[in-house]
């Protein structure tokens, strides 16, 4: 497993700032050991240099303190085979020089002592003893030439035999101990370069590990960012970035990007299914606009077709039939009739869908009125060659306050309608009142509708059917402007009906809107 | 060089006071008319009576205008009777369907009836 695998597992949740500190705070800390080592090493440089020059005087010392010795050995000794012959005392300032000599050997033998320590320190001391009675015996020849007498003795031999003999032990020792001290430092110098070479090269690969492991994590995180945006983008709004696999401030913008998302989706979802909606609407509206022009002109084909007719035949030279002319100006009146009704259709709608449209309350005879509308709508069931029945209850008919010209424009739509939809059959006008309100059905035997049909017949725009408008004519308006009128007059319509067995249309007002 | 021929024209028109408008006028041009009010009647006087040409409306009861015109279109015995659209659906996508549907041509309400002879006797020339 490489490093930056395991970096990414152990600190999947560290923010980008965190991985930061903990990027420098490696990097110092293999900084300060590269440092520490060098340190180490350069001491240990000092520490040799040290011992070598320590070890060169104390050699010195030991060569000059024998030299020394030899000499003073060789003059005690001519000196003392001089008393045997001469009686020539010795001078004063001979005496001082010699033991000036002396001093400077004592000297030389302390300052060996300050070289060495601890390892040599059983030599010295023998050397030290031996030297030192040795320098007493030579003080007391000294002292002991110029008295009168025999001559004093000169030294006893193995006293500096056993001088030299130390020195050279101390020597040796000295040597030994420097060899030793060289090695010993020669091995810290070799072992502290080594750890400075691999101190130095591991350095390089755990920071080399660290910035890869680094750019890595980071570089995911980001990847998943810009997938995240491109994906979203691209128009994917269900896409979110995974969260979880990032804290910190890449966490912070994910969960900041996926609460956009989120918002933007809703906006985006709304907008559609507002332009959807309108697109509906659009196309529900174009449809109607055909379907008005549709009916427009098939009265107006009458209307035109007639009128060129009649001004043909009048332009013949031939007789008139003044029946048959009556008939045909009767039929373009009608047509006429048709098509005012039709635009007073779309006004009433339009005056419901902007809220314009008043309601006149007034007193009048509903009985009346039903006879009236029947009356005139009569012609319509010619067309289609049906029968009427009025079945009003007179006897329980009152008065009503009421919009008498809308209750006329109900029944009036209802009626039509019926003819409309239905051929060689039976149109049922009812009516009956009790105290709160007047019910009237119109009841047909025509092609009825199925129960899907019925939820939307009362809806504007629409017919039973798409091709219903083609096939019966009417734009859909008229059941749609009943419902509008019901309802403002405080009332309301259903409607029962099966596919093939006709449909009945009941209406209920109150007698009274208050 | 179109001429006017006088011919026997088949109506197919379910609304009685256009059907009555239309049959005098083309009379009176000198044309014998043959009626049928849906789309059903009108194939069966197709096969029965041979006419020169069908002035058709659209909307029919039973069988429609673009049925009925697709299925003369497709029976060889009746194929060659050229059939001119006649209605009040005057939208341009309405006049590409009464074509596909193998109208020869296609008039709509109200009619210009001069207009309407010229198709007529166009429709007639095309087809002689």
């Amino acid at each position: 497993m490489r490093t930056a695998d395991v970096v990414t597992q152990l600190r999947p949740r560290l923010s980008l700032r965190g991985r930061l500190y903990l990027f420098s705070g490696a990097i110092l800390i293999l900084f300060a050991i590269n440092v520490a080592v060098s340190l180490w090493g350069s001491f240990a440089r000092n520490e040799s240099s040290l011992a070598y020059q320590e070890a060169v005087t104390a050699a010195q010392l030991t060569a000059e303190l024998e030299q020394n010795l030899q000499n003073k050995r060789q003059q005690v000794l001519v000196l003392a085979t001089l008393r045997e012959t001469t009686d020539d005392p010795l001078e004063d300032s001979q005496l001082g020089q010699a033991g000036a000599d002396l001093d400077i050997i004592a000297e030389r033998l302390r300052q060996l002592g300050s070289y060495g320590g601890a390892d040599l320190e059983a030599h010295y001391r023998r050397l030290h003893d031996s030297t030192t009675t040795l320098i007493a015996q030579w003080r007391q020849f000294y002292t002991g030439y110029n008295q009168a007498g025999p001559a004093p003795p000169v030294e006893d031999a193995r006293t500096y035999n056993n001088a030299q003999q130390r020195l050279q032990e101390l020597d040796q020792r000295q040597s030994f101990i420097a060899v030793q001290r060289a090695t010993a430092i020669d091995r810290t110098i070799t072992l502290t370069d080594q750890i400075t070479v691999v101190g130095f090269i591991s350095s390089i690969a755990i920071t080399l590990a660290l910035v890869f492991a680094m750019i890595r994590s980071t570089n995911a995180s980001l990847t998943r960012m810009k997938r995240g945006v491109e994906r979203f983008g691209s128009g994917d709004l269900t896409y979110r970035i995974d969260q979880q696999r990032d804290a910190g401030e890449i966490g912070d913008l994910a969960r900041t990007f996926n609460e956009m998302s989120t918002k933007l989706q809703a906006a985006i979802e709304e907008m559609n299914t507002a332009r959807a909606d309108a697109d509906s609407a659009n196309a529900a509206k174009s449809m109607f606009l055909a379907n008005v022009s549709h009916e427009l002109r098939t009265p107006l084909n009458a209307i035109i077709g007639y009128s060129e007719m009649l001004q043909d035949e009048l332009s013949d030279e031939t007789e008139v039939n003044r029946e048959q002319f009556h008939h045909d100006l009767a039929t373009i009146i009608l047509s006429g009739r048709q098509l005012l009704t039709l635009i007073n259709d779309i006004l009433d709608l339009s005056k419901i869908e902007t809220g314009k449209m008043q309601v006149s309350f007034e007193v009048f005879s509903p009985a009346a009125l039903l006879v009236q509308v029947c009356d005139a709508l009569s012609p319509l069931l010619t067309q289609n060659k049906n029968s009427l029945v009025l079945n009003i209850d007179k006897d329980n008919m009152r008065d009503m306050n009421s919009d008498r010209g809308k209750l006329q424009q109900i029944v009036t739509n209802l009626f039509s309608n019926a003819c409309k939809f239905t051929r060689e059959g039976e149109i049922t006008v009812s009516a009956f009142m009790d105290q709160q309100e007047l019910t009237v059905t119109v009841a047909d035997t025509g092609i009825g509708m199925t129960p899907t049909q019925q939820e939307r017949v009362f809806e504007a725009f629409t017919q039973a059917e798409a091709d219903t408008g083609l096939k019966y004519g009417g734009t859909g308006l008229g059941l749609a402007i009943v419902r509008e009128f019901c309802k403002m007059l405080g009332g309301g319509i259903e409607v029962e009906s099966k596919p093939n067995e006709g449909a009945l249309f009941r209406v209920r007002i109150p007698v009274d809107p208050t | 060089m179109m001429t006017e021929q006088k011919c026997r024209i088949l109506l197919v028109e379910d609304n009685e006071v256009n059907r009555n408008m239309l049959i005098r006028r083309l009379e009176r041009a000198g044309h014998s008319v043959i009626t049928a009010a849906d789309g059903e009647a009108a194939l069966k006087v197709m096969r029965e009576e041979h006419p020169a040409v069908v002035l058709m409306d659209m909307n029919l009861p039973v069988k429609d205008g673009w049925t009925a015109c697709r299925e003369a279109k497709s029976d060889p015995a009746l194929s060659h009777i050229p059939i001119i659209a006649l209605t009040a659906h005057a939208m341009e996508e309405d006049k590409v369907r009464a074509l596909a549907a193998g109208c020869a041509d296609f008039a709509t309400k109200p009619v210009d009836f001069p207009a309407l002879l010229n198709v007529i006797a166009a429709a007639l020339n095309a087809h002689s």
